[in-house]
């Protein structure tokens, strides 16, 4: 089987093989949802962090009735998933407020019957200050000495300084990853992208760095993607659906690069691994490529946008966003007007996530952006 | 849409100049004042009769609708005076500009404001996401949005953002506007938690705004002149909790419509004398009710608790509930100030860290910041107002934009059952944008829950 068979296998399932292996040496899972969660202290002390989405739920039946038709498509999916047993095998959920749809989807699940054992939010500043930096850090202390009360395991600085190095190689793969998606004729689709990074973040690191390899090893020997494709980036909301990626290929496009909190957003940034591993950490995530949650950063995030298609050649960009994501949303509409300032064509998109997808729409109006911006 | 209109704020001075010149004896059934309300467009003409039916409140309007007339008429002049203008949102307290010497806008009111427009905020709304905007973001500040679009609203020297962590549409509105119309913006986190390591990291973020603001616009702060701001504040707060102790009685003498006011006055105005004169006439009025033993017509039969926000396009309703249905509209969460401080006036690092503690208590930044069941947050305060103000139900008003309220109402409501037995209504609406639920189709449902209560 090749690493990308491999990746796509757990991208698919759940409870992959790799969690199941986890969890028959009697080791913990614990599910997360943001890219503001510092999983290294997870992995240190010997626990799994497994990321939550809500992929695969066939409807929100149940979520729906807890949270509304205002609240995102995304949280409602992660939702009915964790209100139908689907997330039973986790021993825990750590989120973050991380925006208003979320933070309430954890409220809810945590009073629900459904609850897990341990069930954990990390308060992030919304604002990159000096004071927000020492409040996160003394949260991410709690944090840390909530996994350790209640799991009865230590986070050992030795081991911390071992995930923080794992975690990095990981980061530096999907870099020599992205550069060669960056190059003409690139190995992958952007579908097989998005599904390498699900994949990621479903198993443990230091066997996903193996598979990487292995995929960056096997890239070389692949029929490459013919480079006559619309080269395209894609920005927005939550998106790990390898489908909406492939109806977007399916139309003559190419996804060569991101600024999604699946993809570079979530990796971009290493951790300085020169000095105190836990200061590192607290200061890596919290200053690393911000979403829109964190106020008067749109400047950084548009240099990053920039930075990314520029780096990739791109044709254009879709910002897309899931209904009601007020954080995406508003910032798609001002990356809209600065991209195209830029020279970069841009369709903005509203979406649904999971079961309710408007396919047929979607493909419409990307035909007609590609038809405008086609080389 | 065309734009031949004036600027928006003189013609809003022009409806609250004009409102608060009528005489207090006057009669509506007249063939003149029946004319003027007929040439009225329907949500000025319901508010205006909203103010002006029952004669002790409209006492309480005079006052009200003077002292803002004056307020906006001071923005007009703000340019030629040499004054900084400031937006903010709903839960920025306005006191440390009125100390600076700027003048505060609330977003949020001014969006109401703007309702009396002849045109209405409907194509301001529209134009907001004609250029842009999602249609999802609130109503509340989209308004202000599609105004400053079209030029007809002049843009503030300043934004200040207090919102975030408790509301994404609000925080990310004032960041659309910063970078869409190029104007400065400071912005204040709140923390998830409410204690004492919450508050002291709350007001260290809120005086290095106010170091911020002084910086960015020359302003000084003046220690007498904060400290007769404050001092005023407390007046206030002192006039409001007895507005309060009075409404905990059955019946309630408190008018309905003094809701509305009071939201309008803490967010704009308190730390004024126009406030504590406010204050002071609506606790008269009220006390003077108490003594005659006026209430809700016919009798109060139902206390209504609203477990969110009210409705500010057409407040028709909080007549119809006074006049008509016999519903005391006890409380909702942009009036529930009853923790706010008593500010220490002693230094000026008592009265920021005063102010500090005050908006840590401001309605949303309180019950909305971090989970719905932590202590001081939604669920905490709600069963306290049920409680002290007796209510008999819940209505949550179900505004479109507030999805952070949406994810946690039905644990809310599901709560407030269990422990006090109090039922709940759920309504779909918007508080600003008539067209999303029409008026009549709210009384409706009002009228239908009622009767499943009576």
């Amino acid at each position: 089987m090749s690493a990308l068979e491999t990746l796509a296998e757990v991208s698919a399932t759940r409870l992959n093989s790799f969690v199941s292996k986890w969890k028959s040496q009697g080791k913990k899972v614990v599910g997360y949802v943001c890219t503001y969660l510092p999983e290294e202290i997870l992995y240190a002390a010997d626990i799994l962090p497994y990321r939550i989405t809500g992929k695969g739920a066939a409807d929100t039946s149940l979520a729906d009735s807890y949270l509304t038709r205002v609240n995102c498509t995304f949280s409602r999916c992660c939702l009915e998933l964790a209100f139908s047993g689907q997330y039973d095998f986790l021993d825990g959920a750590t989120f973050v407020n991380g925006c208003d749809h979320i933070r309430r989807a954890f409220d809810n699940w945590r009073s629900h019957q459904k609850a897990l054992p341990f069930m954990y939010i990390l308060p992030v500043p919304h604002l990159l200050s000096p004071e927000a930096l020492v409040w996160y850090k003394e949260e991410v202390v709690k944090f840390k000495e909530a996994i350790e009360g209640h799991f009865g395991t230590t986070v050992d600085p030795q081991k911390l300084k071992e995930a923080v190095s794992t975690y990095n190689e990981s980061r530096k793969l999907l870099r020599r990853l992205y550069d060669l998606q960056a190059g003409t004729e690139p190995p992958l689709k952007g579908s097989e992208v998005i599904t390498v990074l699900s994949a990621g973040t479903a198993m443990p690191k230091g066997e996903f760095n193996t598979l990487l390899r292995k995929l960056l090893e096997e890239a070389g020997t692949r029929k490459r993607v013919p480079d006559k494709k619309t080269r395209l980036l894609v920005a927005g909301s939550v998106l790990d659906d390898a489908e909406f990626i492939e109806n977007v290929e399916g139309l003559g496009a190419l996804v060569v690069t991101d600024a999604l909190c699946f993809g570079t957003r979530s990796f971009w940034d290493l951790t300085d691994e020169t000095g105190d591993a836990f200061d590192a950490l607290v200061n890596r995530y919290f200053n690393h490529v911000p979403c829109p949650r964190m106020a008067g950063e749109y400047p950084r995030r548009m240099a990053f946008l920039k930075e990314q298609a520029a780096r990739a050649h791109v044709d254009g960009a879709i910002l897309e966003h899931i209904k009601f994501c007020d954080l995406h949303g508003t910032d798609n509409a001002l990356l809209k007007r600065d991209l195209e300032k830029a020279g970069i064509a841009t369709l903005e998109l509203e979406r649904q996530y999971g079961p309710l997808a408007d396919a047929g729409r979607l493909r419409t109006r990307i035909q007609a952006f590609l038809e405008r911006i086609r080389r | 849409m065309s734009t031949p209109k004036a600027d928006a704020i003189e013609r809003i001075v022009e409806a609250f100049e004009m409102a608060s010149a009528l005489p207090e004896d006057m009669d509506l059934e007249s063939p003149e004042m029946k004319a003027l309300i007929e040439m009225m467009p329907e949500s000025r003409r319901n508010t205006f009769l909203a103010m002006a039916k029952d004669p002790d409140v409209r006492k309480m309007s005079a006052v009200f609708n003077r002292c803002l007339g004056i307020y906006w008429r001071k923005l007009l002049s703000a340019k030629d005076e040499g004054k900084k203008v400031v937006f903010v949102p709903f839960n920025f307290a306005p006191e440390i500009f009125h100390a600076l010497d700027m003048i505060p806008v609330c977003v949020e009111v001014l969006t109401t404001m703007a309702l009396t427009l002849e045109e209405g905020i409907e194509p301001y709304l529209d134009l907001s996401v004609e250029r842009g905007l999602p249609d999802t973001m609130c109503s509340a500040q989209r308004a202000v949005i599609g105004l400053f679009e079209t030029g007809l609203l002049e843009k503030p020297d300043l934004l200040v953002n207090g919102a975030l962590g408790s509301c994404d549409p609000n925080s990310k509105a004032f960041e659309y506007m910063a970078e869409k119309f190029n104007i400065p913006v400071l912005y204040l986190d709140i923390p998830f938690y409410h204690d004492k390591r919450a508050l002291d990291y709350y007001a260290k973020g809120y005086k290095n705004i106010v170091k911020a603001i002084q910086e960015m616009t020359g302003a000084k702060l003046d220690v007498d002149r904060l400290r007769e701001v404050v001092e005023n504040t407390n007046r206030a707060s002192e006039l409001f909790f007895e507005i309060n102790e009075l409404k905990r009685n059955v019946p309630n003498p408190v008018p309905n419509y003094y809701n509305m006011h009071h939201t309008g006055m803490k967010l704009t105005m308190v730390g004024t004398p126009d406030a504590v004169e406010y204050y002071q006439t609506a606790l008269d009025v009220s006390k003077d009710r108490f003594k005659r033993g006026k209430s809700v017509l016919p009798e109060e039969r139902i206390r209504l608790l609203f477990l969110y926000t009210g409705y500010y396009f057409d407040n028709s309703i909080y007549s119809w509930f006074q006049e008509e249905m016999g519903v005391s509209y006890v409380m909702d969460v942009l009036t529930a100030f009853d923790f706010n401080p008593l500010i220490d006036t002693s230094s000026v690092d008592s009265m920021l860290y005063g102010l500090a503690e005050e908006m840590l208590n401001l309605p949303m930044t309180r019950q909305l910041k971090g989970g719905w069941d932590m202590p001081d947050n939604w669920l905490s305060d709600m069963l306290y107002y049920a409680r002290t103000y007796k209510a008999d139900c819940g209505v949550f008003t179900g505004h479109t934009a507030c999805k952070q309220a949406w994810g946690v109402y039905r644990l809310v409501a599901d709560e407030l059952k269990r422990q006090l037995g109090i039922p709940s209504l759920r309504l779909e609406g918007d508080g600003w944008d008539s067209r999303i639920t029409p008026m009549s189709v709210i009384k409706d449902q009002f009228e239908e829950f009622f009767a499943t209560l009576l």
